[in-house]
């Protein structure tokens, strides 16, 4: 019965020829190089680059509005400062007509103007995140790369180095984190520098313990990397070991290594939310996204203002790191048809053509 | 299409099988509904934050909030503490008698009728037992030294009891008497506290337990050891050790053991179930009728930490009392839910700012400009109004406005002086100075982060620099007294009755004197006010204390913790009350309508 | 293969002994377990402190005190040897006992969450991935972020808020007005019409008769007080078993396959017999009942589908056990709502079924399925909060994986050789894609045992991650590592199992003994 007739035959080669097409269609890209076309299929996600602009906007808007490293903003008050209440704490901004007024998103109950603090938070979150991305594919790359390219026993040792890693509850990490920025008695430069930038040393610890993941990846990706045709070829040619690795072996891994440090880093905005939450994050009177969240939970039936907008902050940084990692693993793997509306309208007539057969009664049976 | 035989004979099952079901519809299920709740007492959900765990709640890891409230409710004793904060006798348990004030002697008798849950009477051995174990009698522990043994591991205040010498036991087999070797002011309070050291253990099963023969053979055994030294430690007494360590760990338990020796009760209440980490069941004890008699057959506690959930819970209907900790948005998410009642009042701990007596503030003009830029009323404004719109600072070191002699000691103690912000005033008496003060808080605190943030606002208009001092909560308070810092905010707690955590704060010296603290008059009261029996004249004490420490500009009382309770308006009968016992003070007045 | 094992079992002992030291020391050093007595001003304070100290051993530095402490924790290696000792926390509880409490409370809050989490998430994966860049796809992108990006405190709070204690005073008198029921309506056909995807005709189609259903069944429901007295009756289940039965079909065999139809029509019409023979039985279940009952309903099932053979025996036998087991199912769920209305109107529940907090009512009493209906109506809440925020995951993994796999050349083999598509995507794609997804959810297993703290907390269970997080913030090392050894033992077993069934499932991968 289910013998395939004849049309379907039919209809599978003509699917096939179609895929082909689409197939060389997109192939204009010959000529390019990976960055190239990377950066052209990344242009053409839309979701990736709604995500990048938000991010831009409000990595501007939080760099710039209560200033950073010692440079201030433009905006009128800081995150510590008390100003009297205006009308109870609740936000002075309305949409319609659009008007920022004093308090644009409220101040809390002694009057800390709430636009300043959630601006400090995102700031300080996108500290954090940016510091554990970076340290954590660092480290990640480079142990995952050296083992993934000596094996033996340096890949035994490092292997279960990340192992015993990898099995340290993150919390207790963070715990005792909080406990080393804390402390301010001993008056080594780390303690100092710790009690004044306890979210870069916060960040700086996170990444060092979140690598692990990133280099089980990257070793696998270079285990298979290791065996192709043109390592073997520039490792007769008399390539070094280095030139191997960084010419030939990571360009082709950085995908990996890319999309996977962009998925930590939003993994780490709600990793620091949670340690806040938990009392393990940022202390008071400095604050950040999740400080903010977790001190107002108790707000958000009755004063929702010092609730919502330090959520909703976190929120957008997720969800557009999010879709730019999404942009990004697509761009980089070659197998994934290149991104385009007019290509993905086809691709769908393609797939619905393809699953015709299954939705149509066969005449035969 | 075409069919099989089979399709249509489907078909035709199919077709039966609804005409079959079209004559017998849902029947519904024959599920019995089970009744067994609601008798005429009814029963009321309470919830605790913690887990019940121990059901000796004297003992140093058994003295949790939720312990004691349920020891509480199932056990008796000679007093109990009032929402006035007084000492209230229950005279139909037994009578205290003081036979003698020099020596301070007192005797307690047990009324005849008075048991355990098994049917054993309460006896001189259990009054005996609960002496032994609050007294650190027998202790001959230096803990410096590592020499000697500490027995019985009590979280009660054992210096009192100390003081008396083996007790003498009546003939009736159910009195004893204590002789104090000098005065001691808060005697009331030494023995038979409930939830600290109150007749709540048996002795008749610790004896068993320990294995002596029974409690007579308990009795010779504590008569036959002599007090403790730590100056000359004795090898570890086995039987001792044995009751001892039963007494201290034999009841911790997280759910009900097997063997129902191990919770007897001798109160309203017996407990029927536990759930660990989630419930405890209590109903009532048949024979009880040796006090106030409960109204309520089953009170149900249940485990419940964060705030909001215990609030949700309630208007859930899950629980019908709550005691949620207090913020703003708690209370006005309880005012929004119907048909529930709110009580706002205050706990017995308080946050104060105390400066050091050296450093930059050791000059006294110093520390009467800091702290005349301390924006008291701002910070009660800001931090507490919202939550008690009637809060207003708190203006003495030593009372709670909860107790009869605060009001009249706020008037003459000079809290006067610091009511408003005095700038211009501070300004003067600085005299163009600057100087540069730390301030030491826990940060995880937000009331204290919030405190600090105001005070720095307004100290730095007079000329003070402030730098932020404050530390994550597992550090702050190691670093309390070690001169890191020159002023603090940071909470102690009111014991509500009694004297003696007076001296512990205040007098030079002490064990929780942090800022260096000294007054030669403030010592004098305090040596006369421990062995002072008599509330008045304590009262009088106090007073003059309370004055000196305002005087030297020790630093200022910012504001007793709010709390708020809430339950159903199907309960009636609870009250608010300051201390730990809470709302279960008069849980024998609850009644669910 | 037996070296391997053995290999990999002796590495993992040595990991587990030196991250064990890591965590001790850090823990003990993460903290003051004195900080609390430090600020008291009870006149007691000093012997309250002494007592901490000894109880806890502060006096012997850290690093001694793990040694100590592995003394004890060695003997649970001896089998029967009942002298396993992790120790006391803080309050004087021994470990072991805390654990088992802890452990029992945490299975029961996230093992129903995770295995529907990781059903949907593979599901919506694989049906993203096969409309890839859809505007389904890109809809359930991006609500799978959104969940994601969500505290879950806040989740858990909107969940009760409007999940507990809104229905249940919707429960008070469950009617639906006719806005809300066309409005739902509305929102479910929209949801259909995205879902079915095509052509604009057949979505308008799909939609308009969602829309209409919904909206039809909500007025039933509210004229009858269904939510008050629900029940199923045999004339809905053998209309479902009958949907079942061909949506089962589909999926395993195509509906060309006509044996396989008949036999799972077959399987339903038992069903719907089955109904009335098992009611009196059911009355009296009990788990194990329930337990055996389903098995003898598969075997039923697949002895149906064996003797309606056809040309492919096994396609017809998985067909009907399946519909079986769905069919039974249904049975079960239609005797569960028969015991509502008692269960609701039972005066421990005092007509407020849904439950903001604990793992029960405490007292009630009752039979199977009273009991059983408390489990679930407290377990509900944390369990649609759980599976709302590890979501994402599972979806997003399942569907690059999915993508991976339709992009192979085997993939292309198996279509040009005149598979249908239901073959290719159940036979040869969905297998392979889940090979990857097996070592994920090995992975999360040992998580899972760890608990969910906040969700813990909200909904006021204590179980694994309570016992966690409490210890570290008394710094109180005991309860910090025996909830360590529980979770780094089950990871490291589940992803030696991983990586056995890695290699038994990929033929590429082999194991080096």
């Amino acid at each position: 019965m289910s013998q395939p007739t004849q049309e379907e035959e039919l209809l599978a080669q003509q699917a096939l020829a179609e895929a082909a097409a689409i197939q060389t269609g997109s192939e204009v890209t010959s000529g390019l190089s990976q960055g190239q076309i990377v950066r052209k299929r990344f242009f053409g996600h839309t979701g990736a680059l709604i995500g990048l602009a938000v991010f831009a906007v409000i990595f501007l808007l939080a760099f710039t509005s209560v200033g950073a490293f010692g440079i201030p903003g433009w905006w009128k008050y800081n995150h510590v400062d008390v100003s009297p209440l205006v009308n109870d704490g609740t936000p002075t901004s309305s949409l319609w007509p659009f008007a920022w007024g004093e308090h644009p998103f409220g101040q809390d109950r002694i009057g800390r103007d709430l636009f300043a603090m959630t601006m400090r938070g995102a700031q300080q979150s996108i500290t954090v995140m940016l510091l554990i991305g970076g340290i954590a594919g660092a480290i990640g790359a480079i142990v995952g790369g050296l083992a993934g390219y000596f094996r033996g026993w340096v890949e035994a040792t490092l292997m279960r180095l990340t192992d015993v890693i990898i099995i340290i509850p993150l919390l207790l990490l963070a715990a005792v984190v909080g406990q080393i920025a804390n402390r301010r008695d001993e008056g080594s430069w780390l303690t100092g520098f710790a009690a004044n930038n306890g979210v870069v040393i916060l960040g700086i610890f996170l990444g060092f313990v979140s690598w692990v993941g990133l280099a089980r990846l990257v070793r696998g990706e270079f285990l298979t990397l290791r065996e192709r045709e043109f390592v073997d070829a520039a490792r007769i040619s008399g390539a070094s070991n280095a030139r191997i690795i960084f010419k030939h072996i990571l360009p082709n891994a950085v995908g990996v290594l890319i999309v996977n440090v962009t998925l930590t880093m939003s993994a780490a905005i709600l990793l620091e939310t949670a340690l806040s939450y938990l009392g393990l994050g940022v202390k008071a009177p400095d604050t950040s996204l999740g400080l903010l969240v977790a001190q107002n939970q108790e707000a958000f039936a009755t004063r929702p203002w010092l609730f919502w907008f330090p959520g909703l902050f976190i929120i957008l940084i997720c969800l557009s790191i999010n879709f730019i990692g999404d942009g990004l693993r697509d761009a980089f793997d070659p197998r994934q048809k290149k991104f385009r509306a007019k290509s993905a309208i086809e691709t769908a007539k393609h797939s619905s053509a393809t699953t015709a057969p299954v939705t149509r009664t066969p005449k035969g049976s | 299409m075409r069919f099989g035989r089979t399709s249509k004979a489907v078909g035709a099952a199919a077709i039966l099988a609804l005409a079959l079901s079209a004559c017998a519809g849902n029947t519904g299920g024959n599920t019995p509904s089970t009744t067994g709740a609601a008798k005429q007492g009814g029963s009321v959900g309470v919830a605790e934050t913690n887990g019940f765990s121990s059901f000796n709640s004297g003992t140093a890891d058994g003295n949790s909030d939720v312990n004691g409230h349920i020891g509480y409710a199932t056990h008796s004793g000679f007093i109990y503490i009032d929402d006035k904060l007084n000492i209230v006798r229950n005279e139909k348990f037994g009578k205290i008698e003081k036979l003698s004030d020099n020596p301070l002697t007192v005797k307690y008798t047990v009324n005849e009728g008075v048991k355990w849950s098994d049917g054993t009477p309460v006896s001189a051995a259990d009054l005996l037992l609960t002496w032994a174990s609050g007294s650190a009698y027998y202790d001959d522990a230096d803990s410096k030294a590592k020499t000697g043994t500490t027995y019985f591991k009590t979280a009660a205040d054992t210096s009192g009891l100390n003081l008396t010498d083996f007790p003498e036991l009546g003939s009736d087999g159910r009195s004893l008497t204590l002789k104090y070797s000098k005065p001691f002011a808060d005697w009331e309070l030494a023995y038979s506290f409930p939830g600290n050291g109150g007749v709540d253990v048996p002795a008749h099963i610790v004896a068993q337990k320990a294995g002596l023969k029974d409690a007579q053979a308990l009795i010779d055994l504590l008569k036959g050891i002599k007090r403790g030294d730590s100056k000359s430690p004795q090898p570890v007494n086995p039987q001792l050790k044995a009751v001892a360590d039963f007494w201290s760990t034999g009841f911790e338990s997280k759910t009900l053991p097997s063997d129902p020796n191990m919770y007897l009760s001798n109160g309203p209440y017996i407990i029927k179930s536990v759930v660990p980490e989630q419930s405890v069941t209590l109903v009532r004890n048949k024979d009880y009728n040796w006090g106030p008699t409960p109204k309520l057959d089953e009170i149900v506690v249940r485990t419940i930490g964060a705030a909001p959930a215990q609030v949700q819970a309630l208007k859930n209907g899950e629980v019908d009392i709550i005691n949620p900790q207090a913020s703003a948005d708690t209370v006005d998410q309880i005012k929004q839910l119907s048909g529930v009642k709110m009580l706002l009042g205050n706990q017995l701990s308080y946050d104060h700012l105390d400066l050091n007596f050296s450093g930059p503030l050791a000059d006294k003009n110093v520390r009467e400009a800091f702290l005349k830029t301390v924006p008291r009323k701002d910070i009660v404004d800001k931090i507490i109004k919202k939550i008690d719109p009637n809060a207003k600072p708190l203006d003495s070191e030593l009372f709670v406005p909860a107790q009869a002699a605060y009001a009249d000691s706020v008037k003459n103690n000079g809290s006067s002086a610091y009511q408003d912000v005095d700038i211009d005033g501070a300004k003067k008496l600085l005299n163009g100075a600057t100087p540069e003060i730390r301030i030491m808080y826990n940060k995880d605190n937000p009331n204290r982060v919030d405190a600090y943030s105001l005070i720095r606002e307004s100290a730095t208009k007079a000329g003070f620099k402030i730098v932020d001092g404050g530390l994550g909560k597992a550090d702050w308070s190691s670093h309390l007294g070690d001169g890191s810092y020159d002023a603090t905010i940071f909470g102690w707690i009111n014991s509500g009755v009694g004297v003696s955590g007076t001296p512990q704060i205040f007098k030079t010296g002490a064990g929780s004197n942090y800022n260096g603290f000294s007054d030669a008059d403030a010592d004098k009261a305090m040596d006369t006010l421990i062995v002072t029996t008599d509330k008045a004249k304590q009262d009088d004490l106090q007073k003059q204390i309370d004055a000196d420490i305002w005087k030297s500009g020790y630093g200022v009382p910012l504001f007793q913790s709010p709390d708020v309770k809430a339950f159903s308006d199907q309960i009636s009968g609870v009250t608010s009350m300051p201390n730990q016992t809470g709302v279960w003070w008069n849980f024998w007045d609850w009644s669910r309508s | 293969m037996l070296t391997y094992i053995v290999r990999r079992l002796v590495t993992a002992a040595l990991i587990l002994l030196g991250a064990s030291f890591l965590v001790y020391l850090l823990t003990a050093l993460s903290g003051d377990p004195l900080q609390d007595l430090r600020a008291s001003n009870a006149p007691n304070r000093q012997a309250l402190m002494d007592a901490r100290i000894n109880l806890l051993d502060l006096d012997t530095p850290a690093p001694l005190r793990y040694f100590k402490w592995l003394g004890g924790a060695a003997q649970c290696l001896v089998p029967f040897g009942n002298a396993c000792n992790l120790g006391k926390n803080i309050a004087g509880q021994p470990i072991t006992e805390a654990l088992g409490f802890a452990l029992v409370q945490t299975l029961t809050l996230v093992t129903g969450a995770t295995v529907l989490a990781i059903l949907i998430g593979i599901s919506l994966g694989i049906v993203t991935a096969l409309r890839q860049y859809s505007a389904l796809d890109y809809g359930v992108t991006f609500m799978a972020f959104l969940f994601f990006s969500l505290p879950i405190f806040w989740v858990a709070v909107l969940l009760k808020e409007f999940g507990a204690i809104g229905f249940n005073d919707f429960l008070r008198n469950p009617e639906i007005p006719p806005a809300v029921a066309l409005g739902i309506g509305a929102v479910l056909g929209l949801i259909g019409a995205v879902v079915v995807g095509g052509a604009v005709k057949r979505r308008l189609i799909v939609g308009g008769s969602v829309f209409a259903a919904v909206s039809l069944v909500l007025f039933y429901f509210s004229l009858t007080q269904w939510f008050r007295n629900p029940g199923l009756g045999p004339v809905i289940i053998a209309i479902m078993g009958a949907g079942i039965a061909v949506g089962i079909t589909i999926l395993v065999s195509g509906l060309k396959n006509r044996k396989a139809l008949q036999s799972s029509l077959i399987v339903v019409g038992i069903g719907v017999i089955a109904y009335f023979a098992v009611q009196p039985l059911l009355n009296d279940a009990t788990g194990l009942m329930i337990f055996l009952l389903a098995i003898a309903t598969i075997l039923v099932g697949v002895a149906v589908g064996y003797f309606m053979g056809g040309y492919d025996r096994g396609q017809s036998m998985r067909a009907a056990g399946l519909t079986a087991f769905l069919v039974g199912a249904l049975l079960v769920v239609d005797r569960f709502m028969q015991a509502w209305p008692s269960y609701f109107n039972n005066s421990r529940v005092r007509g407020r079924p849904i439950a903001t907090i604990g793992a029960g009512t405490p007292n009630i009493q009752g039979d199977f399925w009273i009991m059983s209906t408390d489990t679930l109506t407290h377990l509900v809440l944390p369990t649609i909060a759980l599976i709302l925020v590890s979501l994402a995951s599972y979806t997003r993994f399942t569907r690059s994986s999915m993508l991976e796999i339709m992009n192979m050349d085997y993939i292309r083999t198996a279509r040009a050789k005149g598979l249908s598509e239901r073959s290719v995507i159940m036979g040869h794609a969905f297998r392979n894609a889940l090979i990857p997804i097996a070592t994920i959810v090995a992975f999360d297993i040992g998580a899972l045992i760890g608990g969910a703290v906040i969700t813990e907390t909200v909904f006021s269970v204590r179980g694994m991650g309570f016992l966690f997080i409490d210890g570290l913030l008394h710094t109180d090392p005991n309860p910090v590592m025996g909830v360590f050894l529980c979770v780094a033992i089950t990871a490291m077993v589940f992803n030696l199992i991983a990586d056995l069934a890695y290699s038994a499932l990929d033929p590429r991968v082999r194991i080096k003994a």
